[in-house]
C-alpha cells in the first residue's frame, strides 16, 4: 500500500470517527415512562364494542373502566369498578348497580347512569365482533333498551332475557366490551348511526387510569395518565407501546434498556436473557390453552368418527416432550378445557404417552392403518407442536400428515367443518367458566350453535344440559362442582385432546416494579408501575 | 403536445392493468380477510355483515369496477386492517421510506460510483479485489441477518447509533409531523438532540440498504470504466499526453453517466419499493412493512393503494431517468 492509500484511509477513518462521534450516545427510557415493546400490527380498533385483537386488549383495562372488574392481582375476585354497590332483583333477571360519586372521565364530564345505558346499548347496536358475549345476556338491538335503563341520577338497571344466573350475568359485565363510555364525548364525534365508532378506533373516552394521546398503526400507542381516574392516578405519565415486530429487536432493545418490557420472545431469547444483569424475566400464567380437535362428522376418513380413535389419540401425544423440551417451558401440561387459574378448573392430567396402549386401542376397534391430515396455523408454536405430534402418532401406527395453512384459512375450515383434525389455540372470551364450557361443552347439532363441539361434528345433548345447568346454578361452589362433572366427561369422551396451557413469559428491566398481569388476555395493569 | 397525451394515456393504461393484475393476485391468496378482521369467534351473522360492509359479496369483476371507480375519484378506500382511509395511511409511510431509500441511495451511490471507478481503474489490483469482494457481500448476504448483525454490533455492543424505530423515545412524539420525514422535522423544529438522535437512528438502516445498492452500482460502473477505458479516444488523449485525472473526469466520467445514472435510478426505485426486511428488523413504519401486513391480511383496498404508489413512483424516476440520460446524450432521447 503506497503513502497516498495510506493518507486516503486516514482520512476516511477520521470521517467516520468524526460523524459517530457526533450521534448520541443511547438514551435510557424516561423515568415516567415505560416503554413496552411488541407487535402491535395486530390492532384493528380502540373501540371497546369493537377491538379483539391482543393490543386493543392490553389498552382497555387501562383506558376503560366497567360497572364491575375483575381484581387485578387475584381474577377470581369481582370487585366494583364505577359501581359502588349492587343489589339482585328478587326474580333473578336484573341488577341494580349504584355508581361512585364524583366519578369523572377523562375529558372531565361525569359518569352518569345514562352512559351505562348509552355504552350497553351501543355495543349491542353496533354488533361487532365481541358482540356475542353480550348476547349471551340474550341482548339484542331490538331488547336493548328495555333490559337497561337509568333508575336515578345514580342508580342504573341491567336486565338479562337469557336463562342465565346474576353471578354469570356480573361476570359478562366484566368483559372489555361491557365497558363504559362517555357518552358525550362519543357522540359529539358520531358519524351517521355509527354510534361514534370511526373516532373511537383510535381515540378513546373513558374513565381509566390513562388515555389515548396518540396512536399511529403499525408505529405506535401512546397513553397518557388521567389523574382524575376514579381508579386512582398512575405512577407513570404515559405508556407508549413501541412497534417492534422482530422479536430480536425487541430483545435488543430490552437489553439494552431502551425499553422497559419485552413481550413474545422465542424460548431461546428468553433463555438466553434470563440471568443477565438489569433483567428479569415473569412467567405469568396465561388462560390461552392448545388442542387438538377431531372433525368426527368427517365422513373422508371414517376413523375420525370412531370414540375409540379419540380415546387412543391421547395416549399418542408426547405432553410432557412439548412442553418442557420442545417449547422449554413456555407451557405446561394441562388436559382440560378450563385453564388453571378459573373458578372451576380441575388439574387433573390422567394422560401420557403410552404408545402400546393407544395401539391396543386401536387394535380392539378394528382400526388399522389410519391416516388423517392435521391442519395447523403455518406459524411457530404450532408447526413444532404438529412435528412433534406426527412422531408420536406414528409409534401408535397412525399416519399424520401436516397440513399448514395461514391462520385464517384454518379458522375458515373449521367453520367449515372442511378439515380432519387441527392443532390450534383457544382463549376464553371473559372471566367465567361458561366462556370455555359453551364452546366445547356445548353441541346439539346443525340445530344449535355452532360451537368447538359442533365444529368437531360432537352432538352431545346431555353434556349440553348439564352446561346449561351449569350457567343456571346460582351457588357458586355447586356450580364448580358441575363444572369439574362436565371438565371429566369432556377429557374422557370427546374428539377434542388438550395437551398445553401457555405461560406468559414477559421480559421487564429490573427497576420497573408494580406491573401487574392476570390469567385472561385483557388482565394487563399498568396503573401501579413506577421504576425506581 | 400529443407526445405528452400520449405518454398519459399510456401511463393510466399501465397503471390500470396494474391494478387488475394486482387485484387477481390478491384473490388467489387463500386467506379470509373477514375472519381476519372480525376473528374466528364471531357468528356467522357479524361474518355475513362484515362480508358484505367490505363488498366481498359482490362478484369479482365488480368489485374490481367499484373499486376502479372510486380510485378515478381520488378515493382509495378504507384499509380493512387499519381502519383507516388508505391515502393517510399511504401519506403516514411512504415519507417513512422515502427518507430512507433517499439517504441510503445517496450513500451508495456515492460510494458505489467511488468503489466502481477505483475497482475499473486498477483492474486485477488490490482495490479490484477489494471491491469484489465487497460487491460479493452485498450481493450474497441475506440483507436480514446483516441487520440484525449491525445492530448487534454498532447499536447493541459499540452503542454508536440508535437502536430499532426512527427515533428513541424521549424525542418520539415530542416533534410536530410536517413532512412525515423525521430528518426534516427534526430539522425544521430546531431541536438538534432530536435531530441528532434522528440521524443516529437513520444511519443503520441507510447503511444496510447503501451497502445492498452499492454492490451492483460499482460493479456496472466498473465494467463501464473498463470499457471506456480501452477506447481509441481514450488512447488518443493518452497519446496527447492528458493526465489521469483529466481522462477520468474530463472523458470517462461523462461517457459513462448515462449507464450509471440508469442503474442508480434503478436502485432507488427498488428501494422506494420498500425494503421489507430491513424495515422490519429497523422497526421502520414505511410502504414495505405495511403491504406486507396488508397482503398477510389480505386486505386489498391497501394492497392496491400501496401498489398503486409504487406504480407511480417507477413510472415517475423511469420518465425521469429518461429524460435526465437523455439531456446528457441526446442519442438516447425518448
Amino acid at each position: 500500500m503506497n503513502l497516498r492509500a495510506l493518507r486516503t484511509l486516514a482520512t476516511a477513518g477520521a470521517l467516520v470517527a468524526l460523524t459517530v462521534g457526533m450521534l448520541p450516545a443511547k438514551a435510557a427510557t424516561p423515568a415516567d415512562v415505560l416503554v413496552v415493546a411488541q407487535s402491535i400490527d395486530d390492532a384493528v380498533s380502540f373501540d371497546p364494542a369493537e377491538g379483539y385483537e391482543l393490543t386493543p386488549f392490553h389498552t382497555f383495562n387501562n383506558v376503560y373502566q366497567r360497572l364491575v372488574q375483575t381484581n387485578p392481582t387475584d381474577g377470581s375476585k369481582l370487585e366494583g369498578g364505577l359501581a359502588e354497590s349492587w343489589e339482585q332483583a328478587a326474580d333473578g333477571k336484573s341488577i341494580t348497580f349504584k355508581l361512585k360519586d364524583g366519578a369523572k372521565f377523562a375529558s372531565g364530564n361525569p359518569v352518569r347512569p345514562e352512559d351505562v345505558v348509552y355504552s350497553f346499548v351501543r355495543a349491542t347496536k353496533l354488533g361487532k365482533t365481541p358482540v356475542f358475549i353480550l348476547q349471551e345476556l340474550g341482548w339484542k338491538p331490538e331488547n336493548i333498551e328495555s333490559l337497561v335503563s337509568k333508575v336515578d341520577d345514580s342508580h342504573v338497571k341491567v336486565g338479562w332475557a337469557a336463562d342465565i344466573g346474576s353471578n354469570f350475568a356480573l361476570a359478562i359485565l366484566t368483559a372489555p366490551i361491557a365497558s363504559v363510555v362517555d357518552e358525550k364525548e362519543v357522540a359529539s364525534h358520531a358519524t351517521g348511526d355509527d354510534f361514534g365508532n370511526a373516532w373511537l378506533k383510535t381515540n378513546s373516552a373513558g374513565s381509566g387510569q390513562f388515555s389515548i394521546k396518540a396512536y399511529q398503526p403499525h408505529e405506535a400507542l401512546v397513553l397518557a395518565a388521567n389523574p382524575t381516574s376514579p381508579a386512582g392516578a398512575p405512577k407513570v405519565k404515559s405508556v407508549i407501546f413501541k412497534n417492534v415486530a422482530d422479536a430480536s429487536a425487541r430483545r435488543l432493545l430490552i437489553e439494552q434498556g431502551d425499553a422497559d418490557i419485552a413481550r413474545d420472545l422465542g424460548a431461546d431469547q428468553i433463555a438466553s436473557l434470563a440471568g443477565k444483569p438489569g433483567i428479569v424475566v415473569e412467567a405469568t400464567p396465561s388462560a390461552q390453552q392448545d388442542y387438538v380437535i377431531i372433525n368426527s362428522a368427517n365422513k373422508d376418513v371414517p376413523a375420525l368418527g370412531n370414540p375409540a380413535f379419540w380415546e387412543a389419540s391421547r395416549y399418542l401425544v408426547d405432553y410432557d416432550g412439548i412442553a418442557n423440551k420442545l417449547l422449554k417451558g413456555q407451557y405446561i401440561v394441562h388436559q382440560t378445557f378450563l385453564p388453571e387459574g378459573f373458578p372451576g378448573a380441575i388439574s387433573e392430567n390422567p394422560f401420557t404417552l403410552d404408545p402400546a396402549k393407544a395401539k391396543a386401542i386401536l387394535e380392539k376397534a378394528g382400526l388399522k392403518d389410519v391416516k388423517f391430515k392435521l391442519t395447523v396455523s403455518n406459524q411457530p408454536p404450532f408447526t413444532d407442536i404438529a412435528q412433534s405430534l406426527q412422531a408420536s402418532f406414528a409409534q401408535g401406527g397412525v399416519t399424520l400428515e401436516i397440513e399448514p395453512v395461514v391462520a385464517s384459512e384454518l379458522y375458515g375450515k373449521l367453520r367449515a367443518r372442511n378439515y380432519e383434525a387441527a392443532a390450534l389455540y383457544w382463549f376464553p372470551d371473559y372471566f367465567d367458566a361458561n366462556s370455555n364450557a359453551a364452546a366445547f361443552a356445548y353441541g346439539r347439532g346443525d340445530e344449535g350453535p355452532h360451537t368447538v363441539a359442533w365444529r368437531a361434528g360432537w352432538n352431545i345433548p346431555e353434556i349440553s344440559d348439564q352446561t346449561h345447568a351449569a350457567v343456571v346454578e346460582q351457588d357458586p361452589a355447586k356450580r364448580a362442582a358441575l363444572y369439574g362433572e362436565i371438565q371429566r366427561e369432556v377429557q374422557k369422551s370427546s374428539p377434542l385432546v388438550f395437551i398445553l396451557q401457555a405461560k406468559d413469559q414477559i421480559v421487564l428491566r429490573d427497576n420497573v416494579k408494580g406491573y401487574v398481569q392476570g390469567i385472561n388476555a385483557d388482565q394487563v395493569f399498568f396503573g401501579q408501575v413506577e421504576k425506581h | 403536445m400529443l407526445g405528452f397525451i400520449n405518454w398519459i394515456a399510456s401511463l393510466l393504461i399501465g397503471l390500470l392493468a396494474l391494478l387488475l393484475v394486482t387485484f387477481a393476485f390478491t384473490h388467489i391468496a387463500s386467506i379470509d380477510p373477514v375472519i381476519r378482521i372480525v376473528g374466528d369467534k364471531a357468528s356467522q351473522a357479524t361474518y355475513d355483515a362484515k362480508r358484505a360492509e367490505l363488498g366481498l359479496d359482490k362478484p369479482l369483476p365488480q368489485q374490481f369496477l367499484v373499486y376502479a371507480g372510486q380510485v378515478l375519484r381520488g378515493d382509495l378506500g378504507t384499509s380493512w386492517s387499519t381502519g383507516q382511509p388508505v391515502a393517510s395511511d399511504l401519506v403516514r409511510v411512504f415519507p417513512a421510506t422515502f427518507e430512507l431509500a433517499t439517504v441510503a441511495i445517496i450513500i451508495g451511490g456515492t460510494l458505489g460510483v467511488g468503489l466502481g471507478l477505483l475497482a475499473g481503474l486498477w483492474p486485477g489490483g488490490w482495490r479490484d479485489s477489494l471491491v469484489r469482494v465487497i460487491s460479493l457481500l452485498g450481493y450474497s448476504v441475506p440483507i436480514f441477518w446483516l441487520g440484525l448483525l449491525s445492530l448487534l454490533l454498532f447499536y447493541a455492543r459499540l452503542h454508536w447509533f440508535g437502536g430499532p424505530g426512527r427515533q428513541d423515545v424521549a424525542f418520539e412524539f415530542t416533534t410536530e409531523r410536517r413532512t412525515g420525514m423525521v430528518l426534516i422535522d427534526t430539522w425544521l423544529s430546531g431541536d438538534m438532540g432530536a435531530f441528532r438522535d434522528a440521524i443516529s437512528h437513520i444511519a443503520l438502516p441507510a447503511l444496510v440498504l447503501a451497502f445492498y445498492s452499492l454492490a451492483g452500482i460499482s460493479r456496472l460502473t466498473r465494467t463501464a470504466v473498463l470499457e471506456e477505458l480501452g477506447k481509441e479516444y481514450v488512447v488518443t488523449a493518452r497519446a496527447k499526453g492528458a493526465g489521469q485525472f483529466r481522462i477520468i473526469f474530463r472523458h470517462v466520467l461523462p461517457n459513462i453517466r448515462a449507464s450509471v445514472i440508469t442503474v442508480v435510478a434503478l436502485s432507488y426505485a427498488v428501494l422506494l419499493e420498500g425494503a421489507v426486511f430491513t424495515e422490519t428488523v429497523f422497526a421502520w413504519p414505511g410502504i414495505g412493512r405495511y403491504l406486507t401486513i396488508s397482503m398477510f391480511a389480505a386486505d386489498v383496498p391497501a394492497i392496491l393503494g400501496g401498489t398503486l404508489v409504487i406504480g407511480v413512483c417507477f413510472i415517475i424516476l423511469n420518465t425521469l431517468t429518461d429524460l435526465i440520460v437523455g439531456g446528457l446524450d441526446p442519442r438516447l432521447k425518448p
